[in-house]
């Protein structure tokens, strides 16, 4: 090996100074006593390298870019040799920013999946590699003492959320949770969240169903429509309240709002319509009285008022 | 003399309590559902004599009824049921691939709801000093036992849980 370059860091803050030295053997071969180390930087000569001959006979060359303005480049050691420029050695340098605090991070408790589900905002670009690690903790109180610690949760590379299995969950009890961020030049850690898993559990909408039509009941009266919804079943274990909504279709009504509904209606009635106009309905639930979050509305079902 | 059950124990306890027996109450319906579809194994009552030969220990409630309930008694009661149902699923373990997450389930939120009472009885100051050792549990020696067991264990764990359900609605609604 005829050259070695080494770098006081290999990563620095972006505009950083950096400082590299390459050290050319006495043994290596074709070359001239003291041949004149030269720099490149990506594709450019970079000068300011201040050579001496050491002790033992061999070269070194020392450089200091002031300002490292490239967030991934190649420093190269070479020497002219001949006609051209022989390169001897490189280092990749890289430059970045140590990662931000990770923001908003939020927590849902999903009951298909059976995971509570974290994501997050990562903050600025840091040019650099950086790993998000979910990090969380089992508390009796409210999250000031630390209980057990709960497996690290590590995203998939880029992702910004995160699934902490059932198995590792308490739905009942405290858990203490926030992100951690780390690259090469630091970390940074979110607010710690305090919830209970099944606090931040968010449903699935009822789905609407029209009547079917049937000889024992009465036809909706002028101005009525008549539904049912169904619950939706992994959460059939977990008291709800609900809240129906309803346009025309047509025009620029905004929607009216009736509510709370129970989880299951086999028959409902929804009157105080315009007659013979074509409305669209959805619904949506939340656990209540315990806390929860609102489901999405549900899709849409378009029923028709009678005439007058 | 039993203490004034409802106030000492908070809405929201009693609440969450309710709403844990219903999930596990749907695990174990599934468990059941699944046993009587997979091995043809629906009735506990044809499995009896079974059950004596395994020695399938009951969880008593005796604390809870309504008219006398000993509220220390009754969540140490309860707290033991959940502990002792976790040992009898623990010992079903490997009792067929098409049951197991159906029984991981069932475990997890059992699990669950005895650390929810254990937690509320340490806050009431109620919890004794050390947490419950199993017993001894029944050995289930082939797989047709493992799944008589369950259908054993499911059934016994539901009348508790019936049992465990009213007590908790008469506090929530007192």
């Amino acid at each position: 090996e005829c050259g070695h370059v080494s770098v006081s860091a290999p990563i620095v803050h972006l505009g950083d100074p950096i400082t590299a030295s390459c050290i050319i053997k006495q043994n290596c071969s074709h070359l001239d006593l003291e041949p004149q180390i030269l720099w490149r930087l990506g594709a450019e000569l970079q000068p300011g390298g201040r050579q001496q001959r050491l002790s033992d006979g061999t070269q070194q060359s020392t450089i200091t870019l002031p300002h490292l303005n490239h967030t991934r480049a190649f420093l190269s050691c070479c020497l002219n040799w001949g006609n051209s420029l022989q390169i001897l050695d490189q280092v990749e340098l890289r430059a970045g920013y140590p990662p931000a605090i990770p923001r908003n991070l939020s927590c849902l408790m999903n009951l298909t999946t059976s995971s509570l589900i974290c994501q997050w905002e990562p903050g600025p670009e840091t040019h650099l590699p950086t790993s998000f690690t979910l990090k969380s903790f089992k508390s009796r109180g409210n999250c000031q003492t630390q209980g057990d610690s709960i497996l690290d949760c590590v995203p998939e590379d880029g992702q910004s959320h995160c699934s902490i299995p059932r198995r590792h969950l308490l739905l009942y009890q405290n858990m203490g949770i926030w992100v951690q961020a780390e690259n090469a030049l630091g970390t940074s850690m979110s607010p710690q969240l305090c919830l209970q898993p099944m606090d931040v559990v968010k449903l699935e909408p009822p789905m609407l169903r029209t009547m079917d039509p049937s000889p024992e009941a009465a036809p909706p009266q002028a101005g009525c429509l008549q539904l049912c919804w169904e619950p939706w079943q992994p959460a059939l274990h977990i008291n709800q309240k609900c809240e129906l909504r309803h346009k025309p279709q047509s025009g620029e009504a905004s929607w009216a709002l009736v509510g709370p509904l129970p989880l299951e209606a086999l028959r409902y009635e929804l009157c105080g319509l315009l007659p013979a106009t074509a409305y669209t309905l959805q619904i949506r639930c939340i656990r209540w009285p315990l806390p929860g979050h609102w489901s999405n509305w549900s899709p849409s079902l378009e029923l028709r008022t009678t005439e007058r | 003399t039993p203490l004034d059950p409802a106030s000492s124990l908070p809405q929201s306890f009693l609440l969450k309590c309710l709403e844990q027996v219903r999930k596990i109450q749907g695990d174990g319906a599934a468990l059941q559902e699944k046993l009587c579809a997979t091995y043809k194994l629906c009735h506990p009552e044809e499995l009896v004599l079974l059950r004596h030969s395994l020695g399938i220990p009951w969880a008593p409630l005796s604390s809870c009824p309504s008219q006398a309930l000993q509220l220390t008694g009754c969540l140490s009661q309860l707290h033991s049921g959940l502990f002792l149902y976790q040992g009898l699923l623990q010992a079903l373990e490997g009792i067929s691939p098409e049951l197991g997450p159906t029984l991981d389930t069932l475990q997890l939120d059992i699990a669950d709801f005895a650390t929810t009472i254990w937690q509320q009885m340490e806050d009431l100051g109620m919890a004794p000093a050390l947490q419950p050792t199993q017993g001894a549990m029944p050995a289930f020696t082939s797989a047709f036992q493992r799944r008589a067991g369950g259908v054993l264990v499911a059934s016994h764990l539901q009348r508790f849980l019936e049992l465990a359900y009213r007590v908790l609605r008469h506090l929530a609604q007192s």
